[in-house]
């Protein structure tokens, strides 16, 4: 017999019983036993695809089974087999609408190569400016457009994301765009257009490809404990990368 | 359901939350069950193991912790009756990600903390279904006795 140890949220699924003797010479053997005992409880510790739950450790005489042979770890008479929960949580990702940043980076690639084709340093100095102030009202600039106009003929593409390594990455192409700017009115052409272009081809690669660059320097940030930059990236997703829906 | 708290305890958690700003802070509840009513006795603040970056919204207490909390209830003569965690700049609501990970049974008390001050705190239990929350109302005592509990 091996005593069976139950972590005291699961008690009012055990009669309250804090430990059960089994039988089973296995530990997957005695969650069986458990389980069957309890059905109630199998919910709480295992997935619908009768997995395992994260939460869920399993000690055998003070050693964790994934240290052991996992579920197949052998019981001997006069063992203990502990259930402790390791315990998790947090604030929410935010959603963020992607069709809404995707026009946004249309605009500011449309607007920009409009500027270069037709020499207009003062277009670049529009979506510059425009990229600015909605980094500091904390929107995408031209995401007005898709929210009075686009909505009904862009599907949105709502993602658990956050929104500030976006707001990041627009303000970082706003400065880069004015400094261009700034080097057009200055007198040296090459290096302001090379600045715009600069920004056409990070916004073209984040409508295209997903991958938002100025995205993944605020997790590099995040990751060298910059003050202010507290977020991390969403649960299995690359840094900068669009994250996948669901 | 109800969640009795001491002012001074409910002081204590909030100030917790204050002081991890911007990140999460977290902790254990330890107090007596009489029912569907508990009456908080003693918290055991805690430390959040989760990978520095992503302290900033996630929380993560390792088993270990979990039973030494358990073993401090023991000696105390009380039970684990949940967890209390802060949510840095975000309302004071349960997250998807909090009812992926959430025990049954456990009350969980969240600190909505802005700009780093507490504001509301709000509990909540998991349904036995794991379908969603249910938010357990909270009564403030200036204290609670030994008698009173029982």
């Amino acid at each position: 017999m091996t005593t069976l140890k139950i972590p005291s949220p699961l008690r009012p699924f055990t009669d309250g019983k804090a430990q059960l003797e089994v039988r089973s010479g296995t530990v997957s053997g005695a969650l069986d036993e458990l389980v069957a005992a309890f059905p109630q409880l199998k919910t709480h510790l295992f997935t619908e695809s009768g997995e395992l739950r994260a939460f869920v450790n399993l000690f055998v005489n003070d050693e964790n089974v994934r240290d052991l042979y996992g579920p197949d770890t052998q019981l001997k008479p006069g063992d203990s087999l502990m259930i402790l929960p390791s315990i998790a949580g947090g604030t929410p990702l935010q959603t963020v609408d992607h069709a809404a940043l995707r026009t946004n980076q249309a605009f500011i690639i449309g607007i920009s190569i409009a500027a270069y084709v037709s020499d207009a340093p003062w277009l670049a100095g529009i979506a510059g400016l425009a990229m600015l102030v909605g980094t500091l009202l904390k929107v995408p600039a031209f995401a007005f457009v898709y929210r009075r106009w686009l909505r009904g003929w862009l599907k949105p593409d709502v993602l658990t994301d956050n929104m500030e390594p976006h707001r990041f990455a627009q303000g970082f192409g706003a400065v880069v765009q004015l400094l261009g700017l700034a080097l057009l009115a200055g007198g040296a052409p090459v290096a302001g257009w090379a600045l715009v272009w600069l920004v056409i081809f990070l916004a073209a690669i984040n409508l295209f490809v997903g991958f938002c660059a100025g995205c993944m320097v605020y997790y590099w940030l995040n990751r060298l404990h910059v003050p202010g930059f507290v977020k991390a990236p969403p649960d299995g997703t690359f840094p900068g990368l669009r994250p996948k829906a669901g | 359901m109800k969640l009795h708290i001491p002012i001074d305890l409910m002081n204590r958690i909030r100030a917790h939350g204050e002081a991890a700003y911007p990140e999460e802070g977290a902790g254990f509840l330890l107090g007596r069950v009489e029912g569907e009513r508990r009456f908080l006795m003693s918290i055991l603040p805690a430390e959040n193991s989760r990978e520095e970056a992503a302290r900033g919204n996630r929380y993560l207490l390792l088993p270990r912790e979990v039973l030494r909390a358990e073993e401090s209830a023991q000696r105390l003569g009380l039970d684990l009756v949940g967890i209390f965690h802060s949510h840095p700049d975000h309302p004071a609501q349960a997250s998807e990600f909090d009812r992926e990970w959430a025990m049954p049974w456990f009350s969980y008390l969240i600190t909505s903390v802005q700009d780093g001050k507490a504001g509301e705190t709000r509990s909540w239990r998991l349904s036995d279904d794991r379908a969603g929350f249910v938010e357990e109302e909270i009564r403030m005592e200036t204290e609670i006795t030994e008698s009173r509990s029982r």
